[in-house]
């Protein structure tokens, strides 16, 4: 009787090990970071160079002096890791700015997000003056109605992204989350659809997200946008930033660390990168591992039919 | 900072402890994770439907329809909706008309069909057609004539370097791209990036010159590349013509770019797998909350913990369906 080939064995190896490696690989370098390099890629230097064009004003100015920015979480807890990181990157690129915030939500799992999220990012500081790590300009807690406002949740996916863009009141009733009438707010004057906005900034993990806002309202209206998806949508939604249709797009952990870069506050998203590196390696090398095996397995099978 | 109330730092737990559920499947298919898996689609539905009647239900339909608080006629219309809902429901309550429920349904087929054709028409055919027809020639952005938008998306630039390349060619035209890229507004971490993106091939140099009419040569490829990948692509597709000889080839061609396509989407899809890993090691480890919190929820020990309490479960799940399997083979031996 011959002996089995190493291949034959290896073919049956548990896969459970690869599981094992990957939680090693994943957990490791969260306690001894590598520290390897986030560069921003071209799609997120665009998104960042979109916000930097926006006009910078005082903490008292009102527009159109200050900049009016809707800001689209579309997200839910499974895809923060990848995309949290570049909304508090770009949250405190705006406010440094002392834009305006007009904050909404098309998807039903995100209202409690926002909620911490305006709690963590708006009403509080996010790097006030003497933040370690962090040169820039420091960023102050917003006023509520003054400086943003938060529309809340709406459901009805497409068709509710479209009636922002011809009647942004209507889709919320004339209210924001909290009751108040819009038209009591004095920093939306003016603003009755998302092309009265300087800037339309999509969160999206997804459906409904950036690719409806552009089909539904943004080509129609050549509205300025720019987007964080997840990794997996990437390939969706390079091709409209490739046509301008997007003027930014931040793509995964690893685009949200460039924005970080960018800004100069490195976060969960720079060190989240470290870690993605280390996975994909082992990704990369178990595709080899396999591949090795596979082929050596069917040479060895060939030469035994053949002799 | 105000401390973590005591029901969020259970929520922490629960959510270690659920975490670990869901791992488990790696190991194999268990109650534990049968428990995460059923316990997510629950909470899922049961917030769905407290969100959609507080949000939906309770002001458009109950308050439209019933307390008047709809403007002018728009209550009829309301109530249209609601007639429509209660005909999905037909079925239940009598079998012999469940065809009432298809009205409902091509109702909003019809409404998203209508919405979507014109949304793709003009965001996918238009503007991808448009974009994919456009001319092969890739031509150098000119330091000296080019406005701002053009300078910004160059490699190693930014919004605020191309506002000081403009302010600089203003007072002196570059002679050279070395030229640009030395200015004295420029600082040191600006002219580092753009030393970093210099390139013959893809970098600065390849997209970047000092006067007008100069080929990007690596510009052209790509667009040659592109050209060739969607008319391949699209042959693969075109089934009314036998694929073989010169079509072919190009067909298979076709297939390969598709593979590199579907290639690029499937390492994205394991990125965003591996993101998710993070996500919940970064919370395992409390690193998602203040470090005064974290001590206080004390992540890695609640960890440890599940995973003993998940792994002793499991040891014991497995010895109760190996009895278990023993004994019907017992059973099925005597009979």
């Amino acid at each position: 009787m011959s002996a089995e080939h190493w291949s034959a064995k290896l073919q049956r190896f548990d896969r459970r090990w690869i599981f094992l490696v990957m939680a090693v690989a994943v957990v490791v370098p969260l306690f001894v970071p590598l520290g390897l390099p986030a560069r921003p890629d071209p799609m997120t230097k665009a998104a960042f160079n979109a916000v930097e064009a926006l006009p910078s004003c005082g903490p008292d100015d009102v527009p159109p002096k200050c900049a009016r920015v809707f800001v689209s979480i579309d997200l839910d807890p499974a895809s923060t890791p990848e995309i949290e990181p570049f909304y508090r990157a770009v949250v405190l690129h705006l406010k440094r700015k002392n834009a305006k915030l007009v904050f909404a939500t098309t998807w039903y799992q995100a209202p409690p997000l926002v909620d911490r999220y305006l709690r963590e990012t708006i009403e509080a500081a996010i790097a006030p003056a003497g933040t370690d790590g962090y040169d820039g300009a420091a960023d102050r807690p917003y006023r509520k109605g003054i400086d943003y406002v938060n529309l809340g949740f709406r459901d009805g996916k497409g068709a509710i992204i479209q009636a922002f863009g011809s009647d942004l009141r209507g889709a919320f009733d004339h209210r924001a989350d909290d009751g108040t009438r819009l038209d009591r707010i004095a920093m939306l004057d003016g603003v009755n659809k998302l092309s009265d906005f300087d800037l339309i900034v999509l969160v999206s993990a997804g459906n409904p997200g950036a690719k409806e806002y552009v089909q539904y309202v943004g080509t129609r209206n050549k509205l300025p946008m720019i987007a964080a998806c997840t990794a997996v949508s990437t390939t969706d939604l390079a091709p409209y930033y490739q046509t301008g249709q997007l003027i930014g797009l931040v793509a995964g952990m690893a685009g949200s660390a460039g924005y970080e870069t960018l800004v100069g506050k490195p976060g969960a998203g720079t060190a989240g990168a470290d870690v993605l590196n280390i996975g994909n390696l082992v990704v990369i090398a178990a595709i080899v591992f396999g591949n090795v095996v596979f082929f050596a397995g069917r040479r060895y099978q060939r030469r035994g039919r053949t002799s | 900072m105000t401390a973590l109330p005591w029901v969020d730092i259970v929520g922490y737990w629960i959510g270690i402890f659920l975490t670990i559920c869901c791992l488990s499947f790696l190991y194999k298919d268990n109650p534990f994770y049968k428990l995460a898996e059923h316990l997510f689609i629950g909470v899922s539905v049961g917030y769905l439907i407290v969100l959609q009647y507080g949000d939906n239900i309770e002001p458009k339909v109950v308050g439209a329809v019933f307390r008047g608080e709809a403007d002018g006629g728009w209550w009829v219309l309301r109530l249209v909706a609601l007639v429509l809902v209660l005909m999905m429901f037909v079925k239940v309550v009598v079998p012999r008309w469940s065809w009432l429920g298809r009205y409902p349904l091509a109702f909003v087929v019809a409404f998203y069909a209508g919405l979507q054709i014109n949304a793709v028409a003009q965001a996918e055919l238009g503007a991808q057609i448009k974009f994919s027809a456009g001319n092969i020639d890739a031509v150098k952005v000119d330091l000296n004539t080019a406005p701002v938008d053009a300078l910004i998306a160059l490699p190693g630039s930014s919004g605020l370097v191309a506002t000081k390349l403009v302010a600089e060619r203003a007072q002196r035209p570059f002679v050279s791209v070395d030229d640009a890229v030395t200015r004295p507004s420029l600082t040191d971490l600006e002219r580092a990036d753009l030393a970093g993106a210099r390139g013959n091939l893809i970098g600065l140099d390849a997209k970047a010159a000092v006067g007008p009419g100069q080929h990007d040569a690596f510009g052209i490829v790509s667009n040659l590349l592109l050209l060739a990948g969607l008319l391949s692509s699209l042959v693969y597709f075109y089934f009314s013509i036998a694929h073989r000889g010169v079509i072919g080839g190009v067909s298979r061609f076709g297939v390969w770019v598709l593979m590199i396509g579907f290639g690029a989407s499937f390492g994205l899809t394991v990125q965003g797998r591996i993101s998710l890993a993070i996500g919940r090691a970064y919370d395992v480890l409390g690193r998602t909350v203040d470090p005064a919190d974290a001590d206080r929820i004390h992540g890695p020990v609640v960890a440890v913990v599940s995973i003993a309490l998940i792994a002793a479960g499991i040891a014991l799940w497995e010895r109760r369906a190996r009895r278990d399997a023993g004994d019907q083979a017992g059973s099925r031996g005597q009979s």
